[in-house]
């Protein structure tokens, strides 16, 4: 499962409790607040673990982390850097 | 998780319960009494090191690690009679320091550091509002993007040093629109056209620490002064959270030591009714409590303090450790009014102000009922 499939699934089965839950790579998580800020925290342990990339705090924006596919840009650019 | 301590943390600690014990004890009644601040004891703390304990030796700290502070602040709590000091060392050692060491430049921290760790200056942080306490990302305080800078608009309360800071990290939204996303993060000094800090506002324990409002009209802050990224602020406020909430109450294991000891020597030598009232269940299985609370204090605290120095998110450790201490501390220090009776009840006796000073902890770095619902909502509910 690629990392956008991984978010989605981690969103909608832990964040969310909605396995029916239709969402896209698009559709804006943080000001809807289907991504509330515990919510937030949670994400990024998630991610942590999943791609072994460390998140500083500085750097979780609305532009970083306001959708999958920002998510998603976001950690390829941080293991191309790495 | 090894929490057995090395012979150089074991001799910290006694210097550091000398140091508090022969230092930081003159006058505490008076000073409760009064309501006032002692800056000759904080430039002491300031000189002892203490400020410096968890920060890098490149800005004129120590360099510890964050078990042993955590350690050497327990060390203080046991030595210092007066809860306000520790406090309000706590207060910012674990916000105003953490929020500047981790996310400030180089230049910020070249600048605001040092003289922190020395004692010679002393930082707020200030996040809550009339408006916005528990719900804090509903903050109305404004940012304004101006050509070079901001222009600051809002009022912030209950701000430990509010009245006499130097200088102050002050939470504001640089875009209204988008909440918690929107907030942002600035230095502000004291004197700066547009800022005022308000008097000391009088509470009921924790007195010897101000506490107090800022006001913002137009108040321009430089863009140098802006921390981290537009919009990274309630990030960068729940990163600070998580320090806040494990480590400000470390001292409060001191404190219960010493409220311990005190309960257990007045319970072997107060007779009533022909014996030591230790004799009597009642108040040996009341002491017995307060040991019990002491030693699930210290265990608690010691687990959310090595999860965070092994680099984990330690938002849940944080909110179990600092759910407990609040609550312990209250719980013991009504323990040991019960154990003294109404001697207990007197200040002179000074058993009486642990209680008034307990009763902040299940209220601040995010009341009792927060600390639940984020423990709650890491359980899955």
């Amino acid at each position: 499962m690629d990392i956008k499939e991984q978010i989605k699934q981690f969103i909608i089965v832990e964040l969310a409790g909605q396995p029916g839950l239709a969402l896209g790579n698009d559709d804006d998580l943080l000001l809807s607040g289907l991504v509330d800020s515990l919510g937030v925290v949670r994400l990024i342990g998630f991610l942590e673990e999943q791609t072994g990339v460390n998140i500083p705090p500085g750097e979780i924006t609305i532009e970083n982390f306001g959708t999958v596919n920002a998510m998603a840009a976001y950690l390829g650019a941080k293991v191309v850097s790495g | 998780m090894d929490f057995s301590w090395s012979p150089e943390q074991i001799a910290l600690k006694k210097q550091v319960v000398d140091f508090a014990q022969r230092e930081l004890n003159a006058d505490v009644r008076q000073r409760d009494r009064e309501g006032s601040f002692s800056p000759d004891l904080w430039r002491k703390c300031g000189a002892f090191g203490v400020l410096g304990w968890f920060m890098p030796k490149a800005y004129g700290g120590s360099g510890y690690d964050l078990l042993t502070t955590t350690l050497a602040l327990e060390a203080l709590g046991y030595g210092c009679r007066d809860n306000g000091l520790t406090f309000a060392l706590n207060a910012q050692m674990w916000s105003t320091q953490p929020a500047l060491l981790e996310h400030a430049t180089e230049a910020q921290k070249q600048k605001y550091l040092p003289p922190l760790i020395r004692g010679e200056q002393i930082g707020a942080y200030a996040m809550t509002e009339p408006g916005s306490g528990s719900d804090a990302y509903s903050a109305k305080t404004t940012a304004t993007k101006t050509e070079s800078g901001y222009l600051l608009n809002g009022q912030k309360m209950l701000i430990t040093f509010g009245p006499i800071a130097d200088f102050a990290i002050i939470f504001a939204s640089t875009d209204p629109t988008k909440g918690k996303w929107g907030l942002s993060v600035f230095i502000v000094e004291k004197g700066m056209p547009g800022f005022q800090q308000l008097p000391v506002q009088e509470k009921m324990g924790l007195r010897t620490v101000p506490i107090g409002q800022f006001v913002f009209e137009n108040c321009f802050v430089p863009e140098e002064n802006r921390i981290g990224a537009e919009g990274a602020g309630g990030s960068i406020f729940s990163s600070s959270q998580e320090y806040e909430r494990a480590c400000i109450l470390a001292s409060q294991i001191g404190a219960m030591e010493h409220q311990l000891e005190t309960a257990i020597k007045y319970a072997r030598e107060r007779q009533q009714f022909g014996q030591p009232i230790g004799k009597f269940q009642a108040v040996s299985h009341r002491i017995t409590e307060m040991k019990l609370r002491l030693e699930l204090a210290r265990l608690i605290t010691y687990r959310a303090a090595w999860a965070k120095a092994n680099g984990s998110s330690t938002m849940m450790d944080s909110a179990l450790a600092n759910l407990y201490l609040g609550d312990a501390f209250v719980e013991s220090s009504m323990d040991a009014i019960k154990v003294h009776g109404g001697r207990g009840y007197l200040t002179e006796y000074e058993i009486e102000r642990d209680l008034r000073d307990a009763v902040a902890g299940p209220v601040y770095g995010g009341t009792s009922d927060i600390q639940r619902n984020i423990i709650a909502r890491f359980l899955g509910l």
